[in-house]
């Protein structure tokens, strides 16, 4: 192919840039995130506050910057749970089949039809607010949409010749679901971690700003927009610039994801 | 038709297990109902008597069919918060706006996103599929709460035509209603309509791929009777699944949209019920936002098999 | 313009933009088809016969280059650079086309009846009940019976015979000049193959039409064609009479494909039985859901009973869903839902598969494919593993450089060399290989056939040869079954069956085969006739419905398998019975 996969290329680049400004916030931020003054209250962009302060006069550069970080962490733990439990779940119930299988892809398929914000907020009436408990609903609702993808792989593989062939050799079953199958769906799990991320990062910006989600003080985007609806008449910028920064870090993986897909397809 | 049957069963059965996992979770939270209604200063024989008399002393199973009868008769008990309300009460207060709006957004959504999708398969692979694909991605990663916001911002502030205050309920003007919830219905469908027509256009691009479309022109067909006559039908059976998905997604999107717009839906009863533990209210809003869904499901797999014969047929 | 002229192609060059530059696959291609005439175009896959079909039926696709120089003019008219509505008019209406994959050709959501009658919709001012009326008429005279329902129905309703026949009917509607058909019997079975093809003379004899006829089996050109041209590589590189190129061919392309199949010169079995097969049945599982609880099995393999003896090569034939690999999978034991005695003397069957595409890990390299039998052989040293894959390797006849490489990178043939390889790594002495050669090129066929041949003899190897095609299997094997529905209908030793073919379904399969039709010497039409006549079989004879000789005792009881008094041939019919 002579063409570029510039969906993948410009989504790394937007995910990169997002990932360098988390990290640079663990160390330093142009403001303190928690100061308050007076003297600065709700002030445009400027040279000194590149964003603009809010209602407090904190700076929302910095306070953008340390809510990304929550994002992210949130996003990331969210797919390593549903990540690992979804591939063992899938690779299982659709290498072994049988009645496991039915009964968990039922299960699955009730959970799926549901939009996963709603899901959560159910969680969350069990378990309460706060980062842990969000990671802990967001996780165990991704491990089904997480397992679905990797069973339809696993089934469609296994009735490879390949895996056949494994078999008849005398490979046992777990060697041929992890050495000889999932190789084959790398890129299809990495697709559905990137898809998974970003509705992590929905679910939990809708949470947190119908106040359901992260509980202050603790940094996140969709705080800083349910505060900032409150004075979206008087200093605007504080709205934008949060919601800006949650569009950007989905359309950075919702890129990839799609770059992903355009190389499985090659 | 024993297809339907099938999958009639099925649903009622999905019904029952959500709603029994919901009472059974519910019951097991900490945090007491009778302990809310008579206070912290409530003397242990007042307590144990309000147990009794609300039946909370039987085992959970029994206590569950119990609300479960209540609940086929439209009896989904007290609230908690509200004590002058019942629970079916504060639900169809709120039920219609939510409903209104969700098809507003379904409509808005059909109307848009078909054409456009088609349009997109049409020159796929040219400058115009280009940008279309590129601004669906990009309207895609917006979420809709801050779609709302801006949406506000652009209407109510700059162009002053939207009052952000002027919600009048159903009942009183429906049609003031609907005005109101043009914007609200929008910013719920922006996101879903990039969806749908980035889908549907691979839907189609995949079909025309396919044997039976070069079979068709073959026979002489030009590229609209290939596209509208041949191609459509395959196209949109996929799709059909996806819509699916997509009423579930507007549901949701309306029930933190109308955080934004300040709507009196289920949205902001069940996240209010939430943040001020009414978990009567919060269970059956549940069980009905979950049963929209299911019935939404049902009735999509049924236009499933009309629209694909190998369906039918099976 | 001569008179009896209708396709003429000049200098036809074609060209596709790769990375490192154009691609050239047709290369200055020029033939005619005259009026009433059926030519083949026979060649291997990428010979550019079916990039001449499309280019002809203008369905290039987009990023094809065609030579300026190039012309194709249908009765003197040039068709490259017409419009698109001149092209329209004659898509469909002088020119149709009937394709390979007659399972993906049709429209799976539009009634049958409004496909076949759309070149009429597109090209005549018929009303619809006269296009119905015409639809009907040219369902039966591809020989459906019964067309007033069959319009009604669905593609998927249909078998593929069926479908293949209405895309026939499809192409004839409009009473073309000109047929192309593109590899229009490589996706059936041998017996419907021959029905097809007959089907295709009848037409050309009552109609007129030309056909272009474009295959890559020189038999079932020979069977049908007038004259043939050969394809290799992008050129047109031998042309004549079919009888001229099948008895002279002059291009050393066209005698390898002429040339005939290996032969199994040295007998090396033995006395000694290796796998006794004992009243074998073999189920699939039917999983129900889980509403229903409904879980039942069905039967494939109906008491099954045969022995292979040590070092010979066991063929097994039949038709596509008789059950041969249900066979194959329960002896390597991916099947374990069987009663019945599997004795393999302790082996682990190894197995070589037909698709070369999807038999190698697509993710693994090819060195890594071949150790994992030496792995699983618990041979721990790496070094030892890597040598004996170099010598396999070279004894496959590749180089051990393609242990680097991955799968996608080896062609069709090479892919299947590496899983004869992986199985005879394994250890084992018997191989099972199901339809091991049949998606390969002609050429590419007989040197897998003489390479497994060869380690045949060097490893002391037992084959269970499993293929649709007899050919093959009369060159390859020592002992042949075939089966029909599951079950063994006649069994012997290869020359003996080949020779005196006792059960109706083997001879039935023997004169669909085109190279033997001549020593047989049956009429197809008699075929034909039988095709559809029938509903299911209850008790009796499982070949009944499909039976030349058939009488009503045939349907009382089921044959079974008896001696015919030859040596070692058994076959299962009531006439024997008798």
């Amino acid at each position: 192919m002579r063409k570029y996969n510039y969906s993948l290329i410009a989504g790394l680049i937007i995910t990169a840039f997002m990932l360098a400004v988390t990290i640079t916030a663990h160390f330093w931020t142009p403001y303190s995130v928690t100061a308050m003054s007076s003297m600065s209250k709700n002030l445009p962009p400027s040279a000194a506050h590149l964003m603009g302060t809010d209602n407090f006069g904190r700076d929302v550069l910095s306070r953008v910057m340390s809510g990304c970080g929550t994002t992210f962490f949130i996003g990331m733990c969210t797919v390593v749970i549903g990540a690992v439990f979804g591939t063992i779940v899938g690779a299982v119930t659709g290498y072994f089949g049988g009645i496991l299988d039915a009964v968990i892809m039922r299960i699955n398929d009730v959970l799926l039809s549901f939009p996963s914000v709603l899901l959560a907020l159910i969680f969350i009436s069990f378990l309460g607010t706060g980062k842990y408990k969000i990671i802990i609903a967001l996780g165990v609702m991704f491990i089904p949409s997480f397992a679905r993808i990797v069973r339809s792989e696993v089934i469609r593989i296994k009735s490879q010749d390949y895996v056949k062939s494994a078999r008849v050799m005398g490979a046992g079953s777990l060697r041929i679901i992890f050495v000889h199958i999932i190789p084959n769906i790398r890129v299809s799990m990495l697709t559905a971690a990137a898809v998974g991320f970003n509705n992590a990062v929905l679910a939990e910006a809708s949470m947190s700003y119908l106040g359901l989600g992260v509980v202050p003080p603790e940094p996140s985007l969709g705080l800083m927009l349910s505060e900032a609806q409150q004075y979206i008449f008087v200093a605007p910028w504080y709205a934008l610039f949060p919601g800006i920064v949650i569009a950007l870090i989905i359309l950075g993986f919702g890129l990839i994801s799609e770059g992903l897909r355009g190389l499985a397809q090659k | 038709m024993k297809y339907l049957i099938k999958k009639f069963i099925a649903l009622i059965i999905t019904l029952l297990v959500i709603s029994m996992l919901t009472f059974i979770a519910f019951s097991l939270i900490p945090g007491d109902a009778v302990l809310s209604r008579l206070g912290i200063n409530a003397t242990p024989e007042a307590i144990a008597n309000m147990r009794a008399q609300m039946g909370l002393d039987d085992p959970v199973i029994i206590r569950y069919f119990r609300w479960l009868a209540g609940a086929l008769h439209g009896d989904f008990g007290q609230s908690m918060r509200y004590s002058t309300m019942t629970v079916s009460q504060l639900i169809s207060s709120r039920l219609p706006v939510t409903i209104i709006m969700a098809v507003m957004s379904l409509i808005i959504i059909a109307l848009i996103s078909l054409p456009l999708g088609m349009l997109s398969a049409r020159v796929s692979g040219k400058w115009l599929d280009g940008l279309i694909s590129q601004v669906t991605q990009v309207i895609m990663s917006i979420p809709s709460f801050f779609l709302g916001i801006l949406l506000t911002v652009v209407f109510g502030l700059i162009f002053k035509v939207f009052d952000v205050g002027g919600y009048v309920s159903p009942d009183k003007d429906f049609w003031g209603c609907v005005h109101f919830l043009i914007l609200p219905a929008t910013a719920v469908a922006l996101p879903r309509i990039a969806m749908v027509v980035k889908y549907l256009r691979n839907s189609v691009v995949t079909e025309m791929k396919k044997d039976y479309v070069r079979t068709a022109v073959s026979k002489g067909a030009g590229k609209r009777w290939v596209l509208y006559r041949h191609v459509l039908r395959n196209a949109l059976i996929p799709v059909i699944t996806f819509v699916a998905m997509v009423v579930a997604e507007i549901l949701a999107g309306s029930l933190v949209i109308e955080q934004v717009f300040n709507i009196p839906g289920m949205g902001r009863l069940l996240v209010s019920s939430i943040s001020t533990r009414d978990y009567p209210v919060v269970q059956a809003a549940v069980l009905y936002i979950t049963a929209i869904v299911v019935i939404i499901n049902f009735i999509v797999d049924a236009l499933y098999q009309v629209a694909d014969p190998r369906i039918r047929n099976a | 313009m001569e008179e009896n002229e209708l396709l003429k192609v000049r200098d036809l060059t074609i060209s596709f933009p790769t990375v490192s530059g154009m691609h050239t696959v047709l290369d200055h291609i020029s033939f005619d088809v005259k009026k009433g005439e059926i030519v083949g175009i026979v060649g291997e896959s990428g010979s550019g016969k079916s990039m001449t079909s499309l280019a002809v039926m203008d369905l290039l696709p987009d990023h094809a280059v065609v030579d300026p120089g190039s012309s194709i003019s249908l009765q003197g008219r040039q068709m490259l650079g017409m419009s698109e509505e001149e092209l329209r008019q004659i898509k469909g209406n002088e020119i149709s086309m009937v394709f390979q994959e007659p399972m993906t050709s049709l429209n799976p959501v539009m009634k049958i009846g409004r496909q076949v009658g759309e070149p009429l919709r597109l090209h005549t001012d018929l009303s619809e009940e006269e296009i119905n009326a015409r639809v009907i008429d040219e369902l039966g005279q591809v020989g459906l019976v019964g067309a007033e329902k069959l319009v009604e129905q669905y593609p998927h309703e249909f078998s593929g015979g069926m479908r293949q026949r209405v895309m026939i009917a499809m192409a004839i509607i409009n009473n073309p000049s000109l047929i192309i058909a593109d590899e229009p019997t490589t996706a059936l079975d041998v017996t419907v193959q021959a029905q097809i093809l007959n089907l295709f003379k009848k037409i050309h004899e009552e109609k007129g039409s030309s056909i272009l006829f474009i295959s890559h089996d020189l038999n079932v050109i020979r069977e049908v064609c007038q004259r043939v041209i050969v394809m290799y590589k992008g050129h047109i590189v031998e042309e004549g009479s079919v009888d001229q190129v099948m008895n002279h061919p002059r291009h050393e392309y066209t005698k390898t494909l002429v040339a005939s199949m290996p032969d199994n010169a040295a007998d090396t079995a033995s006395d000694k039985v290796l796998v006794h097969v004992d009243h074998l049945n073999v189920y699939y599982k039917l999983r129900g859901g889980i509403l229903s609880g409904k879980t039942g099995r069905s039967q494939i393999l109906k008491d099954v009973s045969f022995d292979i003896f040590d070092g010979e090569i066991f063929g097994v034939v039949g038709e596509s869903g008789c059950g041969k690999s249900t066979l194959a999978k329960a002896l390597a034991g991916l099947n374990k839902e069987y009663d019945g005695t599997i004795q393999t003397n302790g082996l682990r069957p190894q197995m070589v598969f037909q698709d070369p595409f999807s038999s190698l890990n697509p993710a693994r390299k090819i060195g890594w494919i071949m150790e994992e039998p030496l792995k699983l052989r618990g041979i721990r040293d790496k070094a030892q593993r890597k040598s004996m894959v170099n010598d396999c390797l070279q004894q496959i006849g590749l180089d051990p450089s393609f242990a680097d490489r991955y799968a996608n990178e080896l062609s069709g043939g090479q892919r299947q060399r590496i899983s004869i390889g992986t199985a005879i790594l394994r250890g084992e002495k018997f191989i099972i290989a199901d339809e091991a050669v049949s998606a390969l090129d002609v050429t590419v066929q007989s040197q897998i056939l003489k390479l497994l041949l060869r380690l045949q003899k060097e490893w002391g190897l037992t084959i269970m040869f499993i293929s649709h095609d007899l050919n093959v299997v009369r060159h390859m094997c020592r002992r042949v079954i075939v089966m029909y529905k599951g079950q063994i209908v006649e069994t012997a030793d290869v020359e003996e069956l080949y020779d005196h073919p006792r059960h109706p379904y083997t001879r039935m399969l023997f004169d669909s085969v085109l190279s033997d039709r001549k020593r047989h010497n049956v009429k197809f039409d008699s075929m034909n006739r039988l095709l559809f006549t029938a509903g299911a079989s209850t008790g009796g004879c499982p070949f009944y419905n499909r039976c030349f000789y058939r009488s009503d005792e045939c349907r009382k009881k089921e044959p079974e398998l008896l001696d015919t008094g030859k040596k070692g041939h058994k076959t299962r019919c009531c006439r024997l019975a008798k």
